[in-house]
């Protein structure tokens, strides 16, 4: 397993988002699931995913209700509202051009300047 | 992120929140339980599993912190901690906050119930739904400056040429006799209206048909519109009502149609019938009508007048015998109306009511600094550790709205109050349609925003004050920040002046009304109005075409009504006292007959007892004896206004004139007699006009007042009397039936009503300044305890701190004092159409105004000087 990256200020929420768009989950099969398509290479402090998801429910961006797990538990699940949607969709086009810009930036050489 | 989403989780995190630290504690237990899981699973031990779970968790407590935090971020969250900060700080200090909220309450409730009169009257429609486009024509005399109405041919030509009226009508209000055999006889308002009146206004009848051109031709088929009203309370909204005949003034008429509920254009009318000339009124100097026309869309008031007085002056040169110098005007609807004329009084009082919360508000204002006095520390804590400037003010905003909006929710009540009892003062009496005495959606509007607009409006103030206070200084010396409290003793005076020019405008006003009310009520009418059942009965021209049958009529009433037990005179006048007159010109015999116009005075048409009826004692000669009228010369008696105008140091008596209607003269008339002068002036309650009394049989009138003394309380007799007249005639209907002193309050009503008004603004204007003062002292006091202590130490007696504080207390008045003095004497002229024998520049009441808030300034500082009296100089120097 390669050395876990630590995360980025403010893209947990995007990852939370992502996560949950593909479906509704508990709490932890939103870590899970992060950890998963991640491919466990991002460090994530498990007890930080919840004042984030908290956040992001009191802007409105994800709804939850109880339900239950896989294993007939009583869990509290996770889905996207439409103004979460939206706003995956707006920070993750943000996110790729920062990406360009700051790859772009780092590419540069001292003959391009 | 919507704000419902915000909302909705702030409503959960208010109202549920052991429920969501439950929800919170199971959600983060199936966490680690499920990872737990997951690693025994993986083959970890139970045991090590759970200890690991715990462990890579994190540190729980923290963990629910910070979800508590991401939810109390919220602004609403925040919001309503202020709020409940607030209510908790005005909780603590219950005087202050019960004093505050009852000056607010008081001052916004009257506030809105003013609001609700005024608006309700400005924004009266007539009914119309185009009421800004309807416009009335009269016409008027360029040498005598006076209005008329129109004449059919003249309205005939005016009709046919005007182009910038999509349309004009004529009317004449005629009040009528109905009967039939759904209900006794009633009396109602009817206009007689050319047929294109209702197409002019857009009024389409409810049920049956519009007046057509047929309708008013000479000779068509009698016929009626009802009003609704007259539709559902005397025929019980019959369906089958068109087409009923009903008797209007003798006359039979069939119902052709019913007007929608609210229509009742013009004036408040209950019939409508078509307007049919006759000879009489063919004639072009007959100016009975009341034109209306509804002008063309995009046509201005301005243009149809310039029009229609170039149309009546190309008649004036067609027509010179009859219509020399008449000219005919155009002006908006809105401005014949009472209200209209009404206007400046009602600016008048909201601009009273208006002061009366900028005095509340003042006053809360300076209880708020003298609190902000003591907060300085706190709020310098807060801004020492951290606290931005906007948060706190946002927080010191939000308290003083606490306080505006619960002054808000009383003062609903104050005005609901109000309002009810302005209703009871108005009495038995039928209200204009235009007041509105119930709080409608607009009022409640203007409630709400008064009560946050005061808010921020005095609760600025103490918290920019707050502000400015100087964190260090006020650590320091543990008291408070210096520079605050200077700005906060600045405008505290400031405020205070400012109550006190309010409380003088306000004062002024009251004590003239005052003084008009004592005047009025002081005056002696002239007559007896104790016992006295009055009524009035009009004999229609269909039964009693004749003078002669009109003094039949009423020597048969007269005789069956004292015939009646309970009844010790009856008789009749043309007017009431109080009640006006009928104008005559008079001519003097023997007066040099030169061209100037015949003087004008008022004339009373009454019974020969009317003088012993109304216990009225002649002061020369004799009074109308039984024979007056009917043998022997005509006879006149005169009152002592009239003697003293026209005969100055003559005797009256055997003089003779005579009267003057339209050009024609009647026979010479004998002075038998001179009455003291009995007040008949409508307007001016207190003036005394030269009048004359005609016998009734000498000078017979369709309309009279029955009148009546009686021995038993005269309201008991009202049926009995009505029972009479209709065994006489089955169609004649008695109508404003009243006792005489019923009659004389309801004339006095407007004084006795604005005084009473005024009256309460005031004392409550300076009671609230009474307070707001208080307050200031008190603070002022307990700032100088220091000062004082030492003056005492010195050899300070009682005496001389008593002086100091009423000197401190009295000398921020003054300015304002003497700057109100100024405005109430320039506001006073507003007052002066409803002053009555007081000048509005009087000095009593300027005077009494001065004195009033003097004693009022003097009550409110009593407290502070005796807390300043009873300073230990020991604990005050030792004190800080």
């Amino acid at each position: 397993m390669d050395k876990q990256l630590e995360l980025l200020q403010g893209t947990l929420d995007l990852l939370i988002l992502k996560a949950i768009s593909l479906g509704p989950f508990h709490g932890y099969g939103i870590l899970l699931r992060i950890q998963q398509i991640s491919k466990e290479r991002l460090e994530i402090q498990q007890g930080s995913l919840y004042p984030a998801l908290y956040r992001l429910e009191d802007q409105g961006l994800i709804a939850s209700e109880w339900g239950e797990s896989e294993n007939n538990r009583k869990a509290k699940f996770y889905r996207l509202t439409a103004a979460g949607k939206r706003k995956l969709q707006s920070e993750t086009e943000n996110w790729e051009r920062m990406v360009d810009v700051i790859a772009g930036v780092l590419r540069t050489t001292p003959e391009e300047v | 992120m919507t704000l419902w989403h915000r909302f909705r989780s702030w409503l959960r995190g208010t109202f549920q929140r052991s429920r969501i630290e439950r929800e919170m504690d199971a959600e983060l237990r199936f966490h680690i339980d499920a990872y737990a899981d997951d690693l025994v699973r993986a083959g970890v031990p139970r045991e090590e599993a759970v200890r690991r779970a715990r462990i890579e968790f994190g540190g729980i407590e923290k963990t629910k912190e910070e979800c508590r935090e991401a939810r109390a971020l919220s602004w609403l969250g925040q919001l309503w901690r202020d709020i409940r900060f607030g209510l908790r700080l005005l909780m603590k200090s219950p005087g202050f906050t019960a004093t505050a909220i009852i000056a607010l309450a008081l001052g916004i409730g009257a506030d809105t119930a003013m609001y609700t009169i005024v608006n309700g009257a400005l924004s009266w429609d007539l009914g119309l739904d185009n009421r800004d486009q309807i416009v009335m024509v009269r016409s008027s005399d360029l040498r005598r400056g006076e209005n008329w109405g129109v004449s059919y041919p003249d309205f005939r030509d005016l009709r046919a040429q005007v182009k910038s009226l999509a349309g004009l009508a004529a009317y004449q209000l005629v009040p009528v006799n109905v009967s039939d055999e759904s209900a006794l006889p009633e009396r109602y308002y009817c206009v007689q209206m050319s047929a294109n009146g209702f197409s002019v206004v857009q009024h389409k009848p409810l049920l049956g048909r519009d007046f057509i051109p047929a309708d008013e031709q000479p000779g068509a088929p009698p016929v009626l519109m009802l009003g609704y009203h007259v539709w559902r309370d005397r025929y019980g909204q019959d369906p089958d009502i068109l087409g009923k005949t009903v008797r209007v003034d003798e006359v039979p008429r069939a119902v052709i149609g019913v007007m929608p509920p609210g229509r009742r254009f013009p004036e408040d009318t209950d019939l409508w019938v078509p307007l049919i000339p006759d000879a009489a009124s063919e004639k072009r100097d007959s100016r009975e009508l009341m034109l209306f026309g509804r002008l063309r869309d995009g046509v201005g008031v301005a243009k149809a007048r310039t029009e229609v007085a170039a149309l009546s002056g190309r008649l004036a040169a067609q027509y010179p015998d009859t219509n020399k110098d008449i000219t005919a005007d155009v002006r908006p609807i809105m401005e014949i109306t009472g209200v209209y004329f009404m206007k400046p009084l009602f600016v008048a009082l909201f601009v009273a009511v208006g002061s009366v919360l900028l005095i509340a508000c003042a006053d809360v204002a300076n209880m708020l600094l003298g609190r902000a006095a003591d907060r300085s520390r706190e709020i310098s804590i807060r801004m020492a550790i951290g606290a931005g400037r906007i948060p706190i003010l946002r927080q010191l905003l939000l308290e003083s709205l606490v306080l505006s909006v619960a002054g808000g929710f009383l003062g609903l009540l104050v005005a609901v109050g109000g309002l009810k009892w302005f209703d009871r003062g108005m009495g038995t009496e039928t209200k204009p349609v235009w007041l509105h005495l119930s709080l409608d959606r607009n009022a409640l509007f203007y409630l709400a925003a008064v009560s946050i607009g005061t808010g921020i409006l005095f609760g600025l103030v103490p918290a920019l004050r707050l502000l400015k206070t100087d964190i260090i200084a006020a650590m320091k010396d543990g008291g408070s920040g210096i520079t605050g409290i200077k700005f906060g003793l600045w405008v505290s005076k400031a405020l205070v002046s400012f109550q006190a020019a309010l409380c003088v405008i306000l004062l002024t006003g009251a004590g003239l009304m005052i003084r008009s009310a004592m005047n009025l009520y002081a005056a002696p009418l002239g007559v007896n109005p104790v016992d006295v059942l009055t009524m009035r009965i009009n004999l229609p021209q269909a039964k009693y075409a004749k003078p002669e049958s009109w003094i039949a009529f009423h020597e048969n009433l007269q005789r069956r009504l004292q015939a009646l037990p309970g009844i010790a005179t009856a008789g009749a006048a043309s007017q009431l006292p109080l009640g006006s007159w009928i104008p005559f010109g008079v001519e003097f015999e023997g007066a040099p007959n030169d061209s100037a116009e015949p003087p004008e005075v008022g004339g009373l048409i009454v019974s020969n007892n009317y003088f012993d009826m109304m216990q009225v004692q002649g002061q020369r000669g004799r009074l109308f004896s039984d024979s007056d009228g009917k043998a022997g010369p005509p006879v006149v008696i005169v009152n002592q206004a009239f003697a003293k105008k026209f005969w100055p140091g003559e005797n009256a008596l055997g003089k003779r004139i005579r009267t003057i209607e339209d050009d024609s003269k009647g026979p010479w008339l004998t002075v038998v007699g001179i009455v003291p002068d009995i007040l008949q002036n409508f307007r001016e309650l207190l003036k005394h006009d030269p009048l004359i009394y005609i016998p009734f049989a000498e000078k017979p009138e369709r309309q009279m007042f029955l009148i009546a003394r009686t021995e038993v309380p005269p309201a008991t007799l009202s049926d009995t009397i009505r029972r009479e007249l209709q065994e006489m005639d089955a169609n004649l209907a008695a109508y404003e039936v009243y006792t005489l002193e019923d009659r004389i309050a309801s004339h006095r009503l407007t004084v006795r009503l604005f005084g009473t008004i005024c009256t309460v603004f005031a004392g409550v204007a300076t009671a609230l300044a009474a307070i707001g003062l208080y307050a200031v002292m008190l603070q002022a006091v307990s700032q100088r305890t220091q000062e004082i202590g030492l003056r005492m130490a010195l050899g300070a007696t009682r005496r001389d701190i008593l002086a100091l504080v009423f000197s401190l207390g009295i000398r921020p008045l003054l300015p304002g004092l003497i700057v109100g003095l100024f405005l109430a004497l320039a506001a006073s002229r507003v007052l002066r159409t409803l002053l009555l024998g007081v000048s509005s520049t009087d000095p009593v009441t300027f005077v009494g105004t001065v004195v009033v808030l003097l004693l009022a300034a003097l009550i409110g500082c009593l407290v502070p000087a005796r807390r300043a009296t009873q300073v230990d100089p020991m604990v005050a120097l030792r004190y800080e």
